[in-house]
């Protein structure tokens, strides 16, 4: 593999001008590999979708605004088909990559977040702030963390209500995000935890400390930006998984039926029997969309692993 | 094997069992429907038969440490509370009947998918580059992005309602009498063929994906090199040198991948109304079962948490550079 001198952090990095235009660096070399621009296509196509899905199909679709046909396969005017209340599938999907892309966002926000702060402290703290801290990381790392968000998404719905919004987002999407969040941190904190372990003993570190850092300063100003490149790749990944989750947690009941994301559809398909009548329009549009994003942040995520994560590069 | 090792790995579990059972308190305690606050809904229950209720329920010892106390010796005893849904029935009882439809579907989906994503993990990485690398690792990929509930719906479309070959709902055909043994087991396996598939396939993805990278791993070692060096057969330098230690991933990941399987158990099952826990599991969340749903995810964590220890100790077995 040919590497790039920009792909060496701790270098280019530490000139904090040079940070944008190391960005485009690293963006032109995930593009120059074949899956890695074949990932950024799909998720530039979804994210044009999700920003402007009345553009496209109109506005969302209700029970009361549905004028197609009952459960009709594809046709004219209704290019995908429509489900049991006559609301067209096409419509349905479109407005479902806004939903999914927000929560999916949203989760990977708060699992990033929360990973990147416990891991940092845990590692630049040490002693029993980190034995503390990881044991309860091995915790939700093993218990089955999708059974906990089935009983805590009712919890959680309880305390806060169900009506109303929050920056224009449903409370009951947020659930779904607290949810994710909350249960997805640990392999994050993990991963960061153990890149900061080794970058604590580097000689910036010391120096800084010497000159009287405090550190607070030194986990946000040395640490943190050193470990930028696999928060980087680490999130992709990351937001693979949250689409997942969510699509699953969705299907099985705990979505939003008035704000459908594609696991919503696909629960109101399974609900309205569609596999059995063999409605298959119903379930491929939706479905289609969650594997292509789901393929195509993970194959964005193991290319941008590749070219930033130190352990791997010149692995190829 | 140092048994201090074996001794810690142990004292670990029981601390994650310890705490997932208090999670289970604190979490119950926060679920709504408490008697007392129902009862406080009605203006016209007096404070003494809200007070009895309270004794009678023992919400008016302290929350720590009197109801803790009598929670987990309740747990210990296998009293796991009584179903709201299934009334009079124990949550244990309720779990009992459900359970082996689960571990049957679940055991044999992880065995194929263990035989047939190493072997293809194992092909891929040692041929890569070729023309079967690309495709097997690019299905595996697609498998891995695609949620197990879809992968079902597809086969039951396909291979159900599309070509009839299998039934599409349940575990036996309902109001079926058998005229022999054998075509009992045989409407049962036609039943369970289907969300068997799915769940193998779901695996086969991830399971190949990671064996594929151990292998390609371990076939840049030296001692690879050596062997291939020394003119032993290519066959033989893989399932003699790099297998065994290609594996070793593996043992960890099966282990730990044992709480997301479960995520995906719970929609197959539903997909294919298959009666196990995971169509128990939606069917309690639906109706806000939730004696039901604490003993579901105490099983399934302890459960997981007994995988995590028996790779542990596997693990030492397997890799004798291990002495943590």
């Amino acid at each position: 593999m040919t590497t790039p001198a920009i792909a060496s952090p701790g270098v280019a990095v530490s000139r904090p001008r040079g940070r944008l235009s190391r960005a485009w660096a690293v963006l032109r070399q995930v593009l120059r590999r074949r899956s890695g621009a074949i990932g950024i296509a799909i998720l530039v196509f979804f994210t044009f979708v999700a920003l402007f899905p009345d553009l496209l199909v109109g506005p969302l679709e209700t029970a009361v605004t549905a004028t197609g046909p009952s459960m009709a396969p594809p046709q004219p005017g209704y290019p995908f088909g429509t489900d049991e209340l006559g609301r067209s599938i096409l419509n349905l999907t479109v407005h479902g990559a806004r939903i999914s892309m927000i929560i999916g966002l949203l989760a990977t926000i708060v699992t990033v977040l929360f990973g990147v702060v416990i891991g940092i402290v845990s590692g630049f703290v040490g002693g029993r702030t980190d034995a503390v801290l990881m044991r309860i990381t091995d915790f939700f790392l093993v218990i089955p963390t999708f059974v906990l968000a089935l009983i805590l998404a009712p919890v959680i719905s309880e305390l806060f209500g169900t009506e109303g919004e929050i920056l224009g987002v449903r409370i009951t999407l947020l659930v779904i995000v607290v949810v994710i969040g909350i249960t997805s941190w640990s392999s994050t904190a993990r991963i960061i935890r153990s890149q900061t372990l080794s970058l604590k003993e580097r000689a910036f570190v010391d120096r800084a400390r010497v000159i009287g850092a405090s550190p607070m300063h030194m986990m946000s100003r040395h640490i943190l930006i050193n470990v930028t490149d696999l928060i980087v790749a680490n999130t992709v990944l990351v937001f693979a998984g949250a689409v997942l989750t969510e699509t699953t947690l969705a299907f099985i009941g705990l979505g939003d039926p008035f704000a459908p994301s594609w696991g919503q559809i696909l629960n109101s398909a399974q609900e309205a029997g569609a596999p059995g009548l063999g409605a298959w329009w119903y379930m491929a549009p939706p479905g289609a969309s969650i594997v292509l994003v789901v393929l195509a942040f993970t194959l964005v995520g193991n290319v941008l692993d590749e070219i930033l994560n130190p352990r791997l590069r010149g692995r190829q | 094997m140092s048994g201090r090792y074996l001794l810690a790995k142990i004292g670990q579990a029981i601390i994650t069992i310890g705490l997932l059972i208090v999670l289970n308190f604190v979490l119950f305690r926060m679920m709504p429907g408490s008697p007392d606050r129902v009862l406080g809904r009605n203006p016209n229950v007096t404070a003494e038969a809200i007070q009895a209720t309270r004794e009678r329920w023992g919400l008016d010892k302290p929350v720590i440490p009197d109801q803790l106390v009598a929670y987990v010796a309740s747990i210990a005893q296998g009293d796991l509370g009584y179903s709201f849904v299934y009334r009079g029935a124990s949550v244990a009882d309720v779990l009992a009947d459900r359970i082996w439809p689960t571990v049957i579907l679940f055991g044999l989906g992880e065995l194929i998918a263990i035989v047939v994503g190493v072997s293809l993990g194992a092909y891929t990485g040692w041929r890569r580059g070729g023309p079967i690398d690309h495709i097997g690792n690019g299905a595996s990929l697609i498998l891995y992005a695609t949620p197990y509930f879809l992968i079902g719906m597809v086969l039951l479309l396909v291979f159900a309602v599309g070509l009839g070959w299998f039934p599409t709902y349940g575990m036996t055909t309902v109001g079926e009498v058998y005229s022999s043994p054998v075509n009992q087991l045989a409407d049962y396996l036609s039943h369970l063929a289907l969300p068997l598939a799915t769940v193998a396939l779901g695996l086969i993805g991830q399971y190949s994906i990671v064996m594929r990278s151990s292998i390609v791993d371990t076939l840049g070692e030296e001692y690879i090199t050596t062997a291939k060096a020394k003119g032993i057969q290519d066959v033989s330098v893989l399932r003699q040198h790099a297998l065994p230690n290609a594996m070793l991933p593996m043992a960890t990941l099966i282990a730990i991948n044992l709480g997301y399987v479960i995520a995906g158990a719970i929609t197959v099952e539903v997909v294919f109304n298959w009666p196990g826990l995971g169509t128990l599991t939606v069917d309690a969340l639906a109706a806000r079962d939730y004696p039901v749903l604490q003993g579901i995810f105490l099983l399934l964590s302890v459960s997981v948490v007994f995988a995590n220890l028996i790779a542990d100790v596997m693990y030492q077995f397997l890799d004798p550079r291990v002495k943590a």
